[in-house]
């Protein structure tokens, strides 16, 4: 039996050191055996030897198990002495570190694991929150307030101190705690005063957690005048420490004020629902304690700058972070006006201000604080400018629009300094100066450059005509100092400016077109003419710049360059045009301009030195002008006369007797790979106007592309981009192609598929290099990566037909075509090659469509590509990736329930695949739905999976368990069975009985059945899942076969021997 | 394009030029070139910017196809490369004899019999074991710069 205090005979006094040692000890054992309390419990609950632990520890354990674990009253009221100090201070501390520590343990966030079920750790929470969280804190409080009056009169560091911190970072540590119970009715509690949970994601870093814990903490929190105390007793140390700037460092300082920080994030149903008053005015108290950290800003940054610790200011920052985020900016600016002659929002304009100015005068590397400052604050304007609801920008109350006015002025002039003395410093990393230099101290520049939008928008009247006039100063500058000023510095600005008035302008669109803001748009109503709207001028003048790169005098005199470095601008030229040719296909002059690229481009022999992208960007471009012609006759003319003579010049090459001779030479292989690049872009191209001339493109050249591919076999480069040609031809084409064209292509494709299987199958590539070896390996996967693109291409011929052939016209079977592909496909395949994620999530797909759409075909697959298929399935269903396994599971379902379907209907379904047969070495073979059904309910029931799988595994179980009942009734059995606790034999056997039975199941495969099943399935693995689990870890632990281990020795392994052998 | 710009006949026999030059910036990853005179495999290539209005530079990364040794060369971009001729051809194996050669069966019947076998243990098993075993095998002999070597090979028995 552990007692609390060890002995009696201290009465009052400090006790010795021996004395407060043995506490120590004892308050951690206490700690352990609360620890251990909960895994002893958990574990006899399934063991039922409650009467071992009941003799091991008598009078600490509860009989009453649903309540919580450390219920003893006897207990708890011994530490709510040692906590109230009733047995000295060192008692005291140790008690109040140990609540500390029984929170953390609490928690499911920071508990530790013991390998129980999330079910018990849930219990453990909720049974604390609902009824002891607020009792600690009570006495945590009791025990602060204890200790403060010894504090306040000592002038030496005493013991008391050390309690006092313990107890504030307690009460710390219990506002962290994710309050779920007691808080219902918070969303209907939230008015328009308290926001609650900003749900957005903005480009604020700082983390800043909301504070929720419902009603029943008001008296604690607000009635008691809690927070009066708090404030007042950080405020009375404080003044009694005036010069000691080490004071503000330690640990009660600290604990104090992110105590207080933490009670500015208050919010919820703790508040009554009085138009947000009682919230008003609990803010207002705790900005006039806060605000004598920060204000004057000057004042405070100038005793930073001379040696005072700057964490206090960096708390007050923080608090206006968290106060912003529970309050609008309306609310967030009338606080500090009942206290000050100024709103909060011009104060933290003003406070800003200061910060960005000391970060001027810093260099980048040291300054630290002033960088945390600066982002804190940042993300306090995000916060406060950012609607949540429309993600636009918030309207400021006048003043507040000065404010931002203010703020973004000074925060453009500093980053102009920055850029302007970037430009010359060391050139290695010159370009990214500013990226690398802030990404490494807090937030990268896009995070910043779009909290300085937020800014800017919120006074946009007069940040853009700031912004133009500077980008106008910037921009004549350059041009009177040409030829005499090195206008670097000059265009360092110019960037910087770019930067933050693109941000300014348009939201961030990640590949999107971006809209104009909504800020924009209801600005400025009152300019009439679009030449004088600000915005547009702003654009004009930034377009006006860029214009000065056309002109060659200013090209040698101001802009590097590498400014007109060849494949970047020929790059951005050729996506410009796509863009153009895509948005005005009629404009005549686009035509005009091109037709003379298109044929120096068809004709002369300097574009072969342009690179590979580009050859194939270009030549899609050419392409795609056509679209725009006057008829698709014209159309159809262009892209002939563009492709002809490269199709042409192909035959030809193809038809040379001493091909094989010449082929390796460097001046056939460019021209070959060039010109396949150009059809690959072209092809890419496809458009229906243009259709039909692609495709008399491409058969022109089949036959060639099967000569090539034989010469070329070695050279894989030419082999990828054959392939890749063949790809993305059959992709654009296929859905228009008649039925005859479509015999033909396919045709076609299968001899390719064939002779590629005839070069690769069984080699093996040797190499003393083992990057080598990748690297032939890399290309092995991005061959196959293409032909199972082409596969899935041709397959949907199936889905999407645009050919005028009726429904009736005996077509090309696809099916067939597709089954065939894979035959000769899979074999390449090894479980080696599967590890590339791209490659495995294609041939996923492919064969989980081919499984569902047309399982009577697999049915039909000789033995070894059966196996094959099936054992690749098997490999996936093991992968990490949900998608994969997901895929797998589908096609699972698929081959399942049609083997069903069918043999209800008196087929044979998969027929010999599907029954026990004995192989060739006289061992029994089981059939596949049952060794399926085996791994898949091990894996449900044993094995870590991501929650999102349990429906599609529910599907796929569902037709298994219907194929194989009598297996199913054998595992169900001997589930039970492994039960030797008797409570949980009887949940396991009702678990079984309700998996199959409930919802009103019953044994037909429809959408309904499905969704029963379904939910049966999450309903019994919620029921059994935690206890089978933590039984087979036991048993396994005791060396005794588990259910899983047990099923794969009776079930002998899936058909590896096909892969093993190939990998 | 027509037929005159490309002499294809005339350089038939042009096998005589071991190296032919490319611009370095136009050598891509799992091109080849030639670094301290040994024919490479490019696996890395990266462009330097040596300044803001310097030139750039292209650092190759590659793989002597032969030894597999690792070398590296720094070039301007607009410098030309050796880039060396790198031919693969098939052959039928036909013998491994005791002295460490192979016998191959060359298209036009003839024997080709001065290839040594690879000297690495783990590559020479791969090779005598699936000889030994009675397959059907194809090597593939890669050759670039006056130098040999079996790169792949291929079981072409009955399936």
């Amino acid at each position: 039996m552990v007692k609390l205090h060890p002995s009696s005979n201290e009465t009052g006094g400090v006790m010795d050191v021996a004395s407060a040692m043995m506490v120590k000890l004892i308050v951690k054992v206490m700690l352990l055996i609360c620890t251990y309390w909960r895994r002893m419990e958990a574990m006899s609950k399934q063991n039922a030897n409650f009467a071992y632990m009941k003799s091991g520890m008598p009078g600490y354990v509860c009989e009453d198990t649903e309540n919580l674990r450390l219920c003893s009253v006897e207990k708890l009221a011994s530490i709510n002495q040692a906590v109230l100090g009733i047995h000295g201070v060192d008692v005291q501390f140790s008690g109040v570190n140990f609540l500390e520590s029984l929170v953390s343990e609490f928690s499911p966030s920071t508990s530790s694991a013991m390998s129980l079920p999330r079910e018990f750790h849930e219990q453990c929470r909720m049974s604390l929150e609902k009824d002891y969280l607020k009792t600690f804190y009570c006495w945590a409080q009791d025990a602060a307030i204890s200790v403060t009056k010894g504090i306040a009169v000592s002038n030496t560091e005493i013991p008391e101190v050390k309690v006092c911190a313990a107890a504030l970072r307690l009460m710390f540590q219990i506002l962290n705690w994710d309050f779920r119970y007691n808080t219902a009715g918070t969303k209907a509690g939230r008015d328009a005063f308290s926001r609650g949970v900003r749900a957005y994601s903005s480009p604020k870093k700082s983390d800043c957690t909301i504070v929720q814990p419902g009603s029943a903490w008001r008296d604690v929190l607000i009635s008691s005048g809690h927070v009066g105390w708090l404030l007042g007793f950080y405020a009375s140390l404080r003044e009694k420490f005036p010069g000691g700037g080490y004071w503000l460092d330690c640990p009660l300082a600290v604990s104090a004020r992110k105590l207080i920080v933490q009670f500015c994030s208050l919010t919820g149903t703790i508040f009554l629902s009085d138009d947000g008053q009682m919230q008003e005015h609990h803010l207002l108290q705790l900005l006039s304690g806060i605000i004598q950290w920060i204000d004057p800003p000057h004042a405070v940054s100038q005793a930073i700058e001379n040696g005072r610790s700057e964490s206090e200011m960096l708390d007050g920052c923080r608090a206006l972070l968290s106060i912003a985020t529970v309050t609008s900016s309306i609310v967030f600016d009338n606080l500090l006006k009942s206290i000050r002659p100024f709103g909060t929002l011009a104060f933290l304009s003003t406070l800003m201000c200061q910060v960005v100015k000391v970060l001027l005068t810093k260099n980048i590397d040291d300054g630290t604080w002033s960088w945390e400052a600066r982002d804190i604050l940042l993300d306090t304007w995000t916060t406060l400018l950012m609607d949540k609801s429309t993600g636009g920008t918030e309207l400021l109350p006048p003043e507040g629009i000065n404010a931002a006015a203010n703020l973004f002025s000074m925060i453009v002039e500093s980053e102009l300094r920055v850029a302007s003395a970037s430009a010359m410093g060391d050139d290695d990393d010159d370009p990214y100066y500013l990226q690398a230099s802030i990404s490494g101290t807090g937030k990268t520049m896009d995070e910043r450059l779009s909290s300085y939008a937020f800014i800017a928008r919120a006074a946009i009247e007069v940040t853009i005509p700031l912004l133009t006039r500077l980008f106008s100063e910037r921009f004549s500058t350059l041009h009177q100092g040409r030829g005499i000023v090195d206008p670097t510095s000059t265009l360092e600005e110019l960037y910087s400016l770019l930067l933050i008035t693109g941000h300014v302008l348009a939201d961030e669109g990640e590949g999107e077109t971006p809209l104009v803001p909504n800020t924009i748009k209801t600005h400025f109503v009152d300019t009439v003419e679009a030449d004088k709207h600000p915005a547009v001028m702003l654009s004009v003048s930034i377009i006006k710049f860029a214009e000065q790169s056309l002109d060659p005098e200013m090209r040698a005199s101001v802009f590097s360059p590498r400014l007109m470095e060849g494949k970047f601008v020929l790059d951005i030229i050729v996506r410009i045009s796509v863009t153009t040719l895509l948005s005005y296909p009629g404009e005549k002059d686009l035509q005009d301009s091109w037709r003379e690229l298109a044929n120096a481009f068809a004709n002369e022999q300097t574009f072969f030195m342009l690179n590979s992208s580009n050859q194939r960007s270009l030549a899609q471009t050419l392409v795609l002008s056509a679209s725009g012609m006057g008829n698709s006759g014209a159309s159809n003319q262009y892209v002939r006369n563009l492709m002809g003579h490269m199709t042409k010049y192909l035959v030809q090459l193809s038809n040379k007797r001493d091909l094989r001779n010449v082929a390796q030479q460097p001046d056939v292989i460019l021209p070959v790979n060039c010109l396949l690049e150009r059809l690959r872009g072209a092809a890419s191209a496809s458009e229906p106007r243009t259709q039909r001339a692609l495709y008399e493109m491409g058969f022109s050249v089949m036959n060639p592309i099967l000569v090539f591919l034989e010469v070329y076999k070695h050279e894989s480069a030419v082999v990828y981009l054959l392939l890749k040609f063949v790809v993305d031809w059959v992709d654009g084409q296929i859905a228009y192609l008649e039925s005859g064209e479509t015999a033909s292509v396919v045709d076609f494709c299968m001899r390719l598929l064939q002779l590629y299987s005839s070069h690769n199958i069984g080699k093996i590539s040797v190499s003393l290099s083992s990057s080598l070896l990748s690297e032939a390996k890399t290309e092995q996967y991005k061959d196959l990566h293409a032909l199972l693109q082409l596969l899935s291409n041709l397959c949907s011929k199936d889905l999407v037909d645009f050919s005028s052939d009726s429904v009736e016209t005996q077509g090309t079977n696809i099916s067939e075509v597709v089954y065939f592909g894979l035959h000769i496909v899979t074999p390449l395949i090894s479980l080696e090659l599967l590890k590339y994620p791209k490659l495995c999530h294609d041939y996923f797909s492919l064969l989980s469509h081919m499984l569902e759409v047309y399982p009577e075909t697999v049915a039909r697959l000789n033995n070894e590509a059966f196996g094959h298929v099936l054992g690749t399935l098997d490999f996936g269903l093991r992968h990490q990736d949900t998608e994969v396994v997901n895929m797998c599971l589908s096609a699972l379902k698929a081959l399942a329930s049609y083997h069903y379907k069918e043999t209800g209907a008196g087929k044979t379904g998969l027929g010999s695949h599907a029954s026990s047969v004995k192989d060739s070495h006289g061992n029994m073979q089981e059939g596949i739905l049952s060794r399926f059904l085996q791994l898949l309910m091990q894996l449900l029931l044993f094995e870590d999976y991501s929650p999102d799988l349990v429906s599609p595994a529910a599907d796929a179980l569902f037709p298994l368990i219907l194929c194989e009942q009598v297996l199913y009734q054998k595992l169900a059995n001997e589930l039970i069975e492994r039960q030797t606790n008797p409570a949980f034999r009887s949940r396991m056997a009702s678990a079984l009985q309700s998996l199959t039975s409930a919802n009103q199941l019953s044994s037909t495969l429809d959408r309904m059945n499905y969704q029963r099943f379904r939910k049966n399935v999450n309903n019994f693995l919620i029921e059994v899942r935690g206890f089978l689990r933590t039984m087979n870890k036991i048993l396994q632990s005791k060396g005794k076969p588990s259910f899983s281990e047990h099923i794969i020795v009776s079930s002998g392994l899936l058909a590896e021997s096909n892969l093993v052998e190939r990998s | 394009m027509s037929d005159e710009e490309h002499h294809f006949e005339s350089k038939a026999d042009a096998g005589a030029s071991k190296t032919f030059p490319q611009q370095a910036g136009t050598i891509r990853k799992n091109g080849y070139i030639v670094i301290k005179n040994r024919p490479c495999k490019v696996v890395e290539v990266s462009t330097s910017k040596t300044g803001k209005h310097g030139h750039a530079k292209c650092h190759f990364v590659a793989i002597d196809i032969f030894n597999g040794k690792k070398l590296e060369d720094i070039v301007p971009s607009s410098h030309n490369c050796d880039v060396p001729h790198v031919t693969r051809t098939d052959y039928q194996l036909i013998d491994i004899s005791e002295d460490g050669f192979v016998s191959l069966l060359t298209e036009n019947g003839n024997t080709k019999d001065d290839l040594r076998l690879p000297t690495d243990d783990n590559l020479l098993s791969q090779i005598k074991d699936g000889f030994g075993e009675g397959k059907d095998l194809v090597v593939t002999v890669m050759s670039s710069m006056g130098e040999e070597q079996i790169c792949a090979l291929k079981d072409i028995g009955p399936k």
